[in-house]
């Protein structure tokens, strides 16, 4: 990012287009309290991720540096900022819609790939083996079935293979 | 009462704990103690609350059963409780000049928390001094003046025009004096209203004719108070006529409301502002109202908040000029949807009650974005651009304009001073003016029979001025309802014989209520005695001697003084 952030250079159009999004309607709303921020669990690890930040930048229109970061796909889903939000911003559905966003721009983390390889592979984010099966039976519960044809042709019918 | 026996002096002493605020920080026992021992001192008590219901009986009980015939209530503050005591007093067949006040709450109590023995002391001293003093009241009675039923307003805006229109309703008759050729004030340069954008037009126009519509309101246009001579329920007022036709006139009224507006700052030399492609929120009202067919084809609109206000010169908030800023911001928006209209606030945007959060939210929606600074990081104008420091992304950003809007306050009247000298009432640090008292009389003045409203007052949106113009109606149809005013008679009097008519004390009285007047026995100083406010400048100007205080003469004073000195 430069020093002087230009505003005619950005795209003013960018707000609309995630508010035309289903669950980023709300974005507009934000009056960067900053409620969301404050909460977040992942930015007490990591203090890259802001997401009043990430809203601000979008709604200023720096749609390529919102989506070309890594910020977007830090998001944990914990839904703090989702309950706490006074004006219903809807913050993780406003980042699915980001993170949509980034995918058709072509903006893939290498992190999402292998996560996609994995699912494809195991039909899990990690596979199950015997030992964990036996640990499950130990305590009664059942056998974890791998599932691996059924999610890798969704992987293959949703085209998320070749990302 | 038995008068005659005003002679031999039986003084009753109310003490009150306040609950814990006196009494858990004076030793009021030891306090009551001490006072049985005063001179004439027939009977003493302690109340939890004199005030209370309770309290109020035992005083009343104590008169009658103790035969006292001077009163005094050791307590909290005579500012608010004075008026009740001396009620209670006259309830029960004591004149109320009787009553004397000590304060040993806000004097002793507070003041000194942590020094109960010298606290306790200093209470029983100022015990000591009311004793001394009450015991040299005298009898009084009220003076009651006829109230002529007819109100003056100052200032023909929207405050003006509805503090007029409701008292002409109620068949009072009213003089309205505007200076202006026309009616109207600041609403006939707006061009729509927030929260729910009404014509500003419309609202004037219709207000206007209904005032019109009372022969019992009578507006005078183009004209100016030159002279306010009297005092509440007679008031003699000097206009100046200037249109249609030169002329002075002299009109009679029992009471005035002052609603002389203010007006825009003009930001010279903040900003670049030029008048053109920098100019004010007022002026972008003008061109919304006439030249809407340009600003449709602007597409970058900024607006700058707090322009020359809560900075070292101004310190204080407008208070309308977010929700103006915010007003005009979506109204532009409805003329081109996609114009990039940037609203820069200084650390909050001012937008309370549930309809201007909505309206607030509204305008987020349409894609109108608020962006913060701080003083000490302003935004910076150069020929395209804003430059300002966004707080939350940490970096400068550069904002193009193809018109700059700047927010600024509304300010007072230069000439402010000449009318509160005429009235003689007080104004502000910012030349605003000022009301009796914040919570308690938000309308009056501390004068009696003259009210304020409007944006005279402090800046206010058109409903605010409005409710504050019913307000100050009603208060100013109590005295020429009710015919008559009484006012206490802590009042100065002249001793014709003593007095040399050198008219010191008619140049020192602050409330014009002195006069020389020629009498038989030559020039004489003479007390209006409605005017009088009793604040005994003259008494002490007086170099005769010749000037009585009322409740405060000099012997009472200097019997407190003795007994105060060891």
């Amino acid at each position: 990012m430069t020093d002087v952030i230009n505003v005619s250079e950005l795209d003013p159009r960018f707000k609309y287009e995630i508010a035309a999004q289903p669950g980023g309607e709300n974005i507009k709303a934000c009056f960067s309290c900053g409620t969301c921020s404050a909460g977040c669990p992942v930015r007490e690890i990591d203090e890259r991720y802001n997401p009043r930040r990430i809203i601000r930048m979008a709604l200023l229109g720096m749609k390529e540096q919102v989506l070309s970061s890594d910020f977007i796909w830090l998001c944990s889903t914990c839904y703090t900022c989702y309950e706490r939000c006074p004006q219903d911003v809807k913050l993780i559905e406003v980042m699915n819609v980001l993170k949509n966003m980034a995918v058709k721009a072509g903006y893939v983390p290498s992190v999402m790939k292998t996560q996609i390889k994995l699912l494809s592979d195991f039909g899990r984010l990690y596979e199950i083996d015997e030992f964990d099966n036996k640990k499950r039976e130990k305590i009664g519960l059942p056998r974890i079935q791998m599932q691996r044809e059924e999610i890798s042709g969704i992987i293959k019918l949703t085209g998320l293979d070749k990302l | 009462m038995d008068q005659s026996n005003l002679l031999e002096k039986r003084v009753g002493v109310f003490i009150c704990h306040c609950g814990t605020n006196i009494g858990g920080f004076l030793d009021v026992e030891d306090i009551e103690e001490y006072t049985k021992g005063l001179p004439d001192v027939v009977f003493t008590q302690r109340n939890l609350y004199t005030c209370s219901e309770e309290g109020l009986s035992q005083i009343k009980n104590g008169i009658k059963e103790h035969n006292l015939n001077r009163v005094i209530v050791a307590s909290c503050t005579p500012r608010t409780h004075e008026p009740l005591f001396k009620r209670v007093c006259s309830e029960a067949g004591l004149n109320p000049y009787l009553f004397n006040f000590v304060n040993i709450r806000e004097h002793c109590s507070w003041v000194h928390m942590h020094e109960r023995k010298q606290a306790t002391k200093k209470a029983k001293d100022l015990i000591r001094m009311g004793v001394a003093r009450v015991r040299l009241l005298e009898p009084e009675e009220d003076i009651e003046i006829d109230v002529e039923p007819a109100c003056l307003v100052i200032g023909g805006g929207i405050a003006g025009l509805t503090a007029s229109t409701s008292l002409a309703k109620r068949g009072f008759k009213v003089v309205l004096v505007e200076r202006d050729a026309t009616l109207g004030g600041l609403l006939r340069d707006l061009y729509k209203l927030y929260p729910i954008c009404e014509d500003a037009t419309n609202v004037l126009e219709g207000r206007k004719r209904e005032g019109e519509s009372y022969p019992n309101l009578e507006i005078l246009t183009s004209s100016e108070v030159k002279e306010i001579k009297g005092f509440v329920g007679n008031y003699e007022v000097t206009v100046d006529i200037q249109y249609p036709r030169h002329g002075i006139r002299i009109i009679k009224v029992g009471v005035i409301i002052v609603a002389t507006g203010a007006k825009v700052l003009i930001p010279e030399g903040l900003y670049g502002y030029d008048g053109k492609r920098i100019i004010t929120q007022l002026e972008l009202e003008k061109r919304l109202k006439e030249e809407r067919e340009k600003l449709k084809r602007l597409n970058n609109i900024v607006m700058i908040q707090c322009v020359g206000a809560r900075g070292d010169k101004r310190a204080y908030c407008s208070k309308v000029c977010c929700m103006v800023a915010i007003k005009n911001a979506t109204l532009i928006s409805r003329l081109n949807p996609e114009a990039k209209i940037y609203i820069i606030y200084r650390d909050i945007i001012q937008v309370h009650g549930t309809e201007y959060e909505d309206y607030y939210r509204e305008a987020r929606d349409a894609g109108i974005l608020f962006v913060r600074y701080h003083p000490e990081n302003e935004p910076v104008v150069s020929d395209e651009y804003v430059k300002i420091y966004d707080e939350m992304l940490g970096e400068d950003i550069l904002i193009p304009y193809d018109l700059l809007v700047l927010s600024t306050p509304l300010v007072s009247w230069e000439d402010a001073s000449n009318l509160a000298k005429m009235l003689k009432v007080p104004l502000d640090e910012n030349r605003f003016f000022l009301e009796a008292h914040v919570k308690l009389r938000p309308l009056d003045f501390a004068t009696d029979g003259i009210y304020v409203c409007g944006t005279c007052h402090w800046p206010v949106s058109v409903p605010e001025a409005v409710s504050q113009a019913l307000g100050a109606a009603a208060r100013a149809s109590i005295p020429m309802a009710n015919k008559k005013v009484r006012v206490e008679s802590i009042i100065s009097e002249v001793d014709k014989d003593k007095c040399i008519a050198c008219g010191l004390c008619a140049s020192v009285c602050p409330y014009k209520a002195i006069e020389i007047k020629k009498t038989e026995g030559g020039k004489k100083a003479e007390v209006i005695s409605a005017s009088c406010k009793g604040c005994g400048s003259c008494g002490a100007s007086c170099p005769m001697s010749a000037i009585t205080m009322h409740q405060f003469t000099d012997e009472q004073i200097l019997s407190q003084v003795k007994a105060v000195l060891p």
